[in-house]
C-alpha cells in the first residue's frame, strides 16, 4: 500500500493497511469491509492486521510505500509493534525518504532488518548504460559516462534524462549541455522534459499539479479544454512520472518530484491562476461529495471564512465517518490570530470526542454567541448542530435535564432545503435518539429509552450509518438490564443477553468487535454472567470489555466497569478485591449528575462489603452520612441489614429488611428483593428460628427462579442456609442443585472444551428434564415438577442418555456438566 | 471571546529565530527558489547559497522541501547565536 500524501490520520492509515492485506490474503471472511469509526482503538487494529496475517495460507509481503508520508507518531507507534510481530511466513518492505522513528533497533541487532540506502541504490555507470540501452537510447561511452557523473547515479534523474534523451535528435549534444550546466538535476530535466511537450500538455501538466490526483473531467474543467483524459493516458505510456492508481486508469497521480517542480513552475508562470484552479477543483470535488478535498482546495485558494463554513458544516458527517484525525489536521491548517466562530463548532466536536468536556462546553458557548448573529438561512443548521453536540455532551456527564432541555428539535419534522440539508438532518437525528436513549436509560425512564434507542437504530439503518445502529443496540442491551431487573416478567435476564449478543453480532460483522461502541453491550453481558452466576464466563467478557475500553471514553461507563468487576469478585468471594472496585465506582460517581438510580446500588454494595469484611465501623459512618431519600432504599436496607449480621445483631437485621420484603422500600429492582429474604433467612437462623428460615430461603429461590438467579446467593453467604433446606420440601430443586454447584465451587463452565460433542442437540423438553438429573427427585417426582406424564419423563430420559452417548444418570450429569448444557438452560 | 489552545504536537517552545545559511550544490533556478520564499539567494561559483531568518519550525520546512525537490544538501549553518533562553539552555549547534 502507498501511504496517502501528508497522512495525519492514523485510521485512514490502517485501515488502508488492513485492505491490502485483506486482498492479498484472499481470506474469505464473511465480515463486511472494514470501515472507520468515530473513535479508533489503534491496539486492537494491529490485533486485527496481525490476525488476518496470521490466518493468510503462503507466505506474504507487506509492502509500505512512501512511509514518510506518515504524519502520525501514535501510527508509527504502532506499525513499530506490528513489524516486531509478524508472523514467520510474512515479510515487509518499507520505503522512506528519510529515516522514520520506527525503534527497529532490536530487528537489527538480530539480523533481521536488511536496509537499503541511497549508496545502494545509486547506478553505477554500467547500470547506467544499461538503462540506456534497454531504453533504446543511442549514446557513446563517453557520454553515458557523463551523465551518470553529472547525475551522479541517482536514479530519478536518469530517468528524467532517459525521457528526454529518448526522442530527441541529438542526444550527445544535449548530455553536454546538461553536463555544463550548473542547474541542479531536478530543476534542468524537468524544465527541458517539459518544453518539449505540445503546448496543450504543458498547460495540462501546470494547471493539474496542484491536485493530489488527477482525473480528465477534472483536468478539462482546469484546463477549460476537452480530452485531457486521452493526454493523460499518453503520458503515462510514454513515461513513468504519471502513473494511473486504478485498473481502469481514471484517475492518475504524478512523480512527487515531478508534481513539486510543476507547481512551483506553476506559481512562476501563472500566479494570479492559482486560487481560481483552487477554487474550481473545490466546487468540483463538492459536487462529488469529496469533502477533505473540497476544503483542502478552499483553504488553498485562501477562502479561509468558506472553508470554515464548508468545515463546520461536514465535520459532524466526517466524525461519524471515521475521519476525526483529518478534521483536526483541517482545523490546523488555518491560519492563527483569525478568528472563525464557525470554526468553535468543530473544536467543540472534536474535544468532545477525546472526552475534554470542559474545552468542548467553552467552544459551543463561543459557537452559540456565533449563532444568534449568524445570517437566517444558517441559522437554524448551526442550532441544530448545537444543540447535538450539547447532548452528547450532556449524556457525558449523565445530566439528563441537560439532554432533555435539547431535544426539542427532536419534535420538529425534518425538512431541509438540500439533500445534504436532509442528510445532515437525520445523522444528527440518529445521534440525538442515541445520546437521549442512554441519558434515559441511566435515570431509569426505561420505557423512553426503550423506544428512543429502537428508532434511533432503525433511522440509523436507514441512512447507512452502521455504527450508529450498533452505538443504539449496544446501549438498549444495557438499558434492558434495569428493565429487567424492575419486575420479574418471565426471563428478564435472559431478554437482556439476548439483547446484548445481538448488539455484538452486527458490531463483529463490521469488525467493531472490540471497539468502545460495543463496550456497554459486552459489559452488560459480563454483569448478566455474573448474577447467573456465570463466573468465568462473566470474566471473560468483562476483559473483553476492559480491551474495548482502552481509548478512554469517560466517568460513565468506566463506573459501571468497576462495578461488574466488584459484583464479579463479591460472587466468588473475594471481598478485598471487591471493595476496591467499589470504592473505585463511588468515587467515579462523585464526577457524575443524575445517578441517583445506580447509586442506591452502588451504595448498598459498598456498605455491604465493608460489613462482610469487618470494617462496621467505617460502614456505620457512611450509613449515617447518607440522607434519608438515600437511605430508604432498598438496597440500602439490605446494606442496614448486613451490618447488623456482622454486628452479631439479626434482630437487627430483620427490622431493617422489613419494608423490604413487604414491598413498601423502593427497589431498583426484583434482586434486591431476593437478598432481602435471604438476609432474614439468615438472621432467622442466627435467632434459632429455623422453620422460617427456610420458608425465606424457598421464597428467594422462588423468585429467583425464572432466570436462575445465583449471585444473591453466593454474595450472602446463604451456603449453610440452603443446604439446611430439605430437600424434598422445596419446589426449585433443580435451581438449589445449581446454586450449590457453584457455591461449592464446582463451576459447570469450568472446562471449555469437551471431548467429544454430544451427536444431536437435546430438545428444550429435554433440556428440562436434564435439569432435574442432578437431584435426588426420582422420575414421578420430576414428572410432576413438569407437570407432564411419568412416561414422557422416562422417554426424555432415554433420548437424553443416547445423545449424550452415556448409560445411567451420573454419567448423564458429568457429560451434561462438560458439555456445559446445564448452564445452558440460564444462559440462553 | 477567543481560545488559543497550544497545538497538541509541540512540547517545546520555540526559540527565536535565527540566521541561517544553506549551501546546495548546483545553481537554482527562478522556479525551484519560490519553494523557499523567506531566504535570499546568492551564487557561489558552483553552488547556491541561501540565507534567511527561521525560527525551529521554518527551519526544518526548508529542509523538508531541500529533500522533496531532490537537491544536494551541502551545508546547514547558523549565523547567529540564540537569544539565550532559560527553558532551553544553550542550543547553539555548530
Amino acid at each position: 500500500m502507498q501511504v496517502q500524501r501528508d497522512q495525519h490520520d492514523a485510521q485512514q492509515f490502517w485501515l488502508a493497511l488492513l485492505d491490502a492485506v485483506r486482498q492479498a490474503a484472499a481470506t474469505t471472511s464473511s465480515a463486511e469491509p472494514p470501515a472507520a469509526t468515530p473513535d479508533f482503538n489503534a491496539p486492537a487494529m494491529v490485533d486485527r492486521v496481525l490476525s488476518e496475517l496470521a490466518d493468510a495460507r503462503g507466505g506474504i509481503t507487506l509492502v509500505i510505500d512512501d512511509l514518510h508520508e506518515l504524519n502520525s507518531p501514535e501510527a508509527l507507534a504502532q506499525l513499530t509493534r506490528l513489524l516486531m510481530n509478524l508472523p514467520p511466513h510474512v515479510h515487509a518492505m518499507l520505503t522512506t525518504r528519510h529515516d522514520l522513528r520506527l525503534h527497529l533497533h532490536q530487528l537489527r541487532l538480530a539480523g533481521e532488518l536488511a536496509e537499503i540506502r541511497a549508496a545502494d541504490l545509486r547506478f553505477t555507470e554500467l547500470e547506467t548504460r544499461e538503462l540506456l540501452d534497454a531504453s533504446g537510447i543511442a549514446l557513446s561511452e563517453a557520454g553515458a559516462a557523463l551523465l551518470h557523473q553529472r547525475t551522479e547515479g541517482w536514479a530519478a534523474g536518469l530517468r528524467l534524462a532517459a525521457i528526454s534523451l529518448a526522442d530527441h535528435p541529438d542526444p550527445e549534444r544535449f548530455v553536454a549541455e546538461f553536463s555544463g550546466s550548473d542547474r541542479t538535476v531536478a530543476e534542468y530535466l524537468i524544465a527541458e522534459m517539459l518544453e518539449r511537450q505540445p503546448p496543450d500538455v504543458q498547460d495540462l501538466l501546470l494547471r493539474t499539479s496542484l491536485l493530489d490526483r488527477v482525473n480528465g473531467k477534472l483536468a478539462d474543467l482546469l484546463t477549460g479544454r476537452h480530452g485531457s483524459e486521452r493526454i493523460l493516458l499518453e503520458l503515462e505510456d510514454a513515461n513513468a512520472f504519471v502513473e494511473s492508481l486504478d485498473p481502469e486508469r481514471t484517475w492518475f497521480r504524478y512523480h512527487h518530484l515531478f508534481a513539486d517542480l510543476l507547481r512551483l513552475e506553476l506559481r512562476r508562470t501563472l500566479p494570479a491562476e492559482v486560487p481560481g484552479l483552487h477554487r474550481r477543483a473545490a466546487g468540483w470535488f463538492t459536487l462529488q461529495g469529496q469533502v477533505v478535498e473540497a476544503i483542502r482546495h478552499t483553504q488553498a485558494a485562501g477562502d479561509w471564512p468558506e472553508a470554515a463554513r464548508l468545515l463546520a458544516d461536514h465535520s459532524f458527517s466526517l466524525t461519524l465517518d471515521g475521519q476525526a484525525q483529518t478534521i483536526q489536521a483541517l482545523v490546523r491548517a488555518f491560519p492563527p490570530g483569525t478568528d472563525h466562530p464557525e470554526l468553535a463548532l468543530v473544536r467543540a466536536g472534536g474535544d468532545l470526542v477525546q472526552g475534554r468536556l470542559d474545552e468542548a462546553a467553552a467552544y459551543l458557548a463561543v459557537a452559540e454567541t456565533h449563532a444568534e448573529t449568524a445570517p437566517p438561512d444558517r441559522q437554524r443548521r448551526l442550532r441544530v448542530a448545537i444543540a447535538s453536540l450539547k447532548l452528547s455532551l450532556a449524556r457525558r456527564r449523565g445530566h439528563l435535564a441537560g439532554v432533555i432541555e435539547q431535544v426539542r428539535f427532536l419534535a420538529s419534522p425534518v425538512t431541509g432545503q438540500s439533500d445534504e440539508d436532509i442528510a445532515l438532518d437525520r445523522d444528527l437525528r440518529a445521534v440525538a435518539l442515541m445520546n437521549l436513549g442512554t441519558a434515559e436509560a441511566w435515570s431509569l425512564g426505561l420505557p423512553d429509552a426503550e423506544r428512543h434507542l429502537r428508532e434511533g437504530a432503525v433511522l440509523a439503518r436507514e441512512i447507512g450509518r452502521p455504527y450508529l445502529e450498533v452505538g443504539c443496540l449496544a446501549q438498549l442491551g444495557f438499558a434492558y438490564i434495569f428493565h429487567g431487573a424492575a419486575m420479574p416478567k418471565i426471563h428478564p435476564f435472559a431478554m437482556t443477553q439476548a439483547r446484548c449478543r445481538e448488539a455484538i453480532a452486527l458490531a463483529e460483522r463490521y469488525g467493531w468487535g472490540a471497539e468502545p461502541v460495543i463496550a456497554p453491550a459486552l459489559m452488560t453481558l459480563a454483569g448478566t454472567m455474573v448474577w447467573l452466576g456465570e463466573f468465568d464466563e462473566g470474566e471473560r467478557w468483562l476483559r473483553r470489555t476492559e480491551r474495548a475500553l482502552q481509548t478512554d471514553t469517560g466517568p460513565d461507563i468506566r463506573l459501571l466497569l468497576h462495578q461488574t468487576a466488584g459484583i464479579l469478585h463479591a460472587g466468588r468471594g473475594r471481598r478485598h478485591e471487591a471493595l476496591e472496585e467499589f470504592s473505585a465506582a463511588e468515587h467515579l460517581g462523585s464526577q457524575l449528575e443524575g445517578l441517583q438510580a445506580l447509586a442506591s446500588q452502588m451504595t448498598g454494595w459498598l456498605l455491604a462489603t465493608q460489613a462482610r469484611l469487618g470494617m462496621t465501623g467505617e460502614a456505620r459512618a457512611c450509613l449515617a452520612a447518607l440522607d434519608d431519600e438515600r437511605a430508604s432504599s432498598g438496597e440500602i436496607r439490605n446494606a442496614r441489614a448486613v451490618i447488623c449480621l456482622a454486628e452479631g445483631d439479626p434482630a437487627g437485621a430483620l427490622g431493617a429488611v422489613r419494608d423490604v420484603l413487604d414491598g413498601t422500600a423502593p427497589v431498583l429492582g426484583y434482586v434486591t428483593v431476593v437478598e432481602a429474604h435471604l438476609l432474614a433467612g439468615l438472621a432467622c437462623r442466627e435467632l434459632g428460628d429455623l422453620r422460617a428460615a427456610n420458608q425465606a430461603a424457598e421464597r428467594a429461590l422462588a423468585l429467583a427462579e425464572s432466570d436462575r438467579l445465583v449471585l444473591p446467593f453466593a454474595v450472602t453467604g446463604s451456603r449453610e442456609l440452603l443446604e439446611a433446606l430439605p430437600r424434598h420440601e422445596t419446589a426449585h430443586a433443580a435451581l438449589l442443585t445449581d446454586i450449590l454447584d457453584v457455591l461449592h465451587g464446582a463451576s459447570p463452565a469450568a472446562t471449555e472444551q469437551s471431548s467429544l460433542p454430544p451427536a444431536e442437540e437435546l430438545s428444550p423438553g429435554e433440556l428440562r428434564v436434564l435439569r432435574y438429573l442432578p437431584t435426588n427427585l426420582s422420575r414421578p417426582e420430576i414428572a410432576g415438577e413438569l407437570s407432564v406424564s411419568p412416561s414422557t419423563v422416562s422417554t426424555h430420559v432415554r433420548s437424553i442418555y443416547a445423545k449424550l452417548q452415556v448409560r445411567d444418570r451420573s454419567s448423564a450429569v458429568q457429560r451434561a456438566r462438560e458439555l456445559r448444557l446445564l448452564a445452558a438452560g440460564r444462559t440462553r | 471571546m477567543r481560545f488559543h489552545l497550544p497545538a497538541l504536537n509541540h512540547g517545546v517552545m520555540d526559540p527565536a529565530p535565527a540566521l541561517y545559511m544553506i549551501r546546495i550544490n548546483g545553481h537554482l533556478g527562478a522556479t525551484v527558489l519560490l519553494a523557499f520564499p523567506a531566504m535570499t539567494s546568492r551564487l557561489q561559483g558552483a553552488e547556491t547559497v541561501l540565507t534567511g531568518l527561521l525560527d525551529r519550525s521554518a527551519l526544518y520546512g526548508v529542509l523538508a522541501e531541500v529533500e522533496a525537490l531532490g537537491l544536494d544538501l551541502l551545508e546547514v549553518r547558523q549565523l547567529t547565536p540564540h537569544r539565550r533562553s532559560p527553558e532551553l539552555g544553550d542550543s547553539r549547534s555548530p
